[in-house]
């Protein structure tokens, strides 16, 4: 067992799933989705971006690619979000809060990326 | 399935056709192996990957404890922190900036959990910022990014430029008259202090230069090998092996590409001719036939050196004529063996004296009387070790004070040593070297005429030298080419096609045609023969190139004379050439009935 790839596998699904998490729900209802669990995905993809860094094989390459998508869209969906309770007079309308989550669906989808390509990475790991 | 015959035949005929590869065929040049140009930004990444991690977790740990510690607002009612207030909060107090509690003042509670994130926070910062440092201080680090500057650098050449490889003595010498020519050239050395020392030469233009083995051919690449607009490749390190790898490298992968290396053994001179068709530089062999030269005519060698310095070098004195009687050779290595053929071959009696016996001062003086050192024209002194030369300098001096002494001196910095002890001629080989592959580099058309000069005879090289000076001054003149073609001298087509353009009238100054052009015609040739020094009433046809040395101006002037008319008009016949499209016109009506007369 490499503790390399544990520490790296478990980021990286942790990132997947804080993001599916917050995402699930009503698009436009703000009670579903809670603020802390995005603050978590916002974290953990940014750690798991940086675990990603200097690693020079064509798949590593494109895996930070698709971290690097999801952690600038978290990070979009925490302004906006950051925007609606602090700045705008309506505070979190429907509105806001369907384009914070629609920003956090995006992530969800390049996170499900990384995990495929982790999956991948590990079964061709497998055949060798 | 193939004739045995047959596949030979085509082997024969494949050696033959070598020259088909330099049709500009580009091969693929390997990638520089192991360190690739952008492994600085890999190391930085991988490297700071710990440090990052850290500080995004001691961010996001001091954020979230922040929004649950409990706080009140102003009127003394329980509220707490928002993420985003708390992650503005943590900004600026992380950063140090520190603007002060908000939106309300601190609880205890909230005081205690910013004052652990303070600490922590700057934990978190020393060590990112602590490991960036250590990173940059990085002996390997560095020299990848020099190595990735230098990529981008030799990439980004943007006009011709030679390959120089190794970077001792000769190639300094070289670089030196290089850039005052205004040519660019890199360099790559094995050693980092000479590698360093480009930088300290401070040439005109930016100079890339690398640290690296040039015998691994990805280094090469990486120098500019495969680059357009390399113009060639130099190899004059100490290292026959090197000089060797490099010079077959060069052949193998750009054929194209003129390639100057330098040897001191035969045997790797003609290894380095079986691959391609270098220039292959002996300094050993090479002072054998300057001593030769300037025994026949100290005028030619003068003009030799001369022509082969740095543009702007002034004069270098006539020596005198060395002494036809008896020489005595001391040293009998392998430039000792190929002095005395040389000499022998010029008719001279040569008696050797083996260094290796003369070690203590009676077997010396016993070596010397032997060999008649007394009664000798001149000595030389020919060992590779240069205190050994000048001890030996010292004893012929002292047996006959009289003697002309000629000596090897490896080493340039010896050379104040040499002059104090009353060396006649001393030869450097680094300084040969220099002069040769400059000869090679400054001009293709040169080669044809310096080997000719010392055929041309004593009065006619200081007539020559007598000639340059007059017209183009006492500094070395600048040395180019013009082609008489189609293309490059259109002014004249016309009269070079009706026959009767003397060198004379086209070496004439557009500001006044009375006076001539500071500058003389070395060399013409025609149908690949060359004409040495043609006098000004040679007459120039089409396709005629002219080897000249003159003043920058000189050129400059010439160049108007090929291209413009009214220019090439007035300097070839005197005449008024129109330069409007309907003067040209009139004029021609006009002029056309009195050349009928004529």
């Amino acid at each position: 067992m490499n503790l390399e790839k544990v520490i790296f596998g478990f980021f990286v699904l942790l990132a997947a799933t804080l993001n599916f998490g917050f995402f699930i729900g009503d698009l436009g209802d703000p009670e579903l989705h809670n603020v802390y669990e995005l603050f978590a995905a916002v974290v953990v993809n940014l750690i798991a971006m940086v675990l990603k860094f200097g690693d020079r094989t064509q798949i590593g390459a494109v895996q930070l690619a698709t971290s690097l998508v999801a952690s600038l869209q978290l990070i979009a969906a925490a302004a906006v979000w950051a925007y609606a309770t602090n700045v705008a007079t309506d505070g979190l309308t429907r509105e806001m809060t369907a384009s914070v989550i629609s920003l956090s669906g995006g992530a969800l989808f390049a996170n499900v990326v990384s995990v495929v390509l982790l999956v991948v990475e590990t079964v061709s790991f497998q055949r060798r | 399935m193939g004739n045995p015959l047959l596949v030979l035949w085509y082997r024969i005929f494949a050696v033959e056709d070598e020259g088909r590869h330099s049709d500009g065929v580009e091969r693929p040049l390997p990638e520089p192996p192991g360190q690739q140009p952008s492994a600085g930004i890999l190391l930085v990444l991988r490297r700071m990957r710990i440090p990052l991690i850290v500080l995004i977790v001691i961010f996001a740990v001091s954020v979230l404890g922040l929004t649950l510690v409990p706080g009140e607002d102003a009127q003394g009612r329980p509220t707490r922190l928002g993420i985003f207030e708390a992650f503005y909060f943590m900004s600026f107090t992380a950063t140090t900036i520190g603007l002060g509690e908000i939106p309300y003042t601190f609880t205890p509670a909230q005081r205690m959990w910013v004052t652990f994130a303070i600490f922590l926070s700057v934990i978190g910062w020393a060590y990112a910022v602590g490991s960036l440092l250590a990173l940059m201080q990085d002996r390997a680090f560095r020299r990848a990014l020099a190595r990735r500057l230098f990529a981008r650098k030799v990439a980004h050449l943007g006009e011709p430029f030679l390959l120089l490889v190794g970077y001792g003595n000769a190639t300094k010498r070289l670089a030196r008259s290089l850039d005052d020519m205004g040519r660019r050239f890199v360099v790559i050395d094995r050693d980092e202090n000479r590698v360093t020392g480009v930088d300290l030469d401070s040439y005109r233009a930016d100079t890339p230069a690398m640290l690296g083995d040039a015998r691994d051919t990805g280094n090469l690449a990486l120098a500019g090998l495969g680059h357009r607009h390399c113009e060639g490749v130099v190899a004059l390190t100490g290292n026959d092996e090197t000089n060797l790898d490099v010079a077959m490298t060069a052949s193998l992968l750009r054929p194209d590409l003129p390639v100057i290396a330098r040897t001191s053994s035969r045997e790797i001179a003609e290894r380095m001719h079986a691959f391609g068709d270098p220039e292959v530089v002996n300094p050993l062999d090479r002072f054998g036939d300057h001593l030769r030269i300037l025994l026949r005519s100290p005028s030619s060698y003068q003009l030799m050196v001369w022509l082969t310095s740095a543009p702007g070098s002034p004069l270098p004195p006539r020596r005198d004529v060395l002494p036809r009687g008896r020489w005595v050779v001391c040293g009998y290595g392998r430039f000792g063996r190929e002095l005395t053929a040389d000499l022998r071959a010029e008719g001279l009696e040569v008696t050797i004296v083996r260094a290796e016996g003369a070690d203590d001062e009676e077997t010396q003086h016993r070596a010397f009387a032997e060999a008649d050192v007394e009664h000798a024209a001149a000595f030389v002194a020919a060992t590779e070790d240069d205190m050994t030369n000048l001890w030996l300098v010292e004893g012929a001096r002292r047996a006959n004070p009289d003697v002309f002494v000629a000596t090897l001196q490896n080493r340039a910095a010896n050379a104040s040593l040499f002059d104090a002890v009353g060396v006649d001629f001393g030869m450097m080989p680094a300084e040969l070297i220099a002069h040769e592959a400059l000869a090679r580099l400054a001009n293709p058309v040169l080669m044809r005429f310096l080997p000719a000069v010392p055929r041309q005879g004593e009065e006619w090289s200081a007539g020559m030298v007598d000639r340059l000076v007059d017209r183009c001054g006492a500094g070395t003149p600048h040395l180019w080419r013009i082609r008489l073609t189609r293309e490059e001298a259109p002014a004249l087509l016309g009269r070079l096609t009706a026959g009767g353009l003397r060198v004379g009238d086209l070496l004439r100054s557009p500001q006044g045609r009375e006076r001539s052009l500071e500058a003389v015609a070395l060399a013409l040739l025609r149908d690949g023969t060359s004409v040495i020094a043609p006098d000004d009433d040679v007459v120039l046809n089409l396709d005629d190139q002219l080897l000249l040395a003159g003043r920058p101006g000189a050129r400059r002037a010439l160049d108007a004379t090929l291209t413009n008319e009214p220019t090439a008009a007035y300097v070839v016949d005197g005449g008024f050439a129109p330069s409007s499209w309907l003067w040209r016109r009139l004029s021609r009506r006009s002029s056309a009935v009195p050349k009928e007369h004529v």
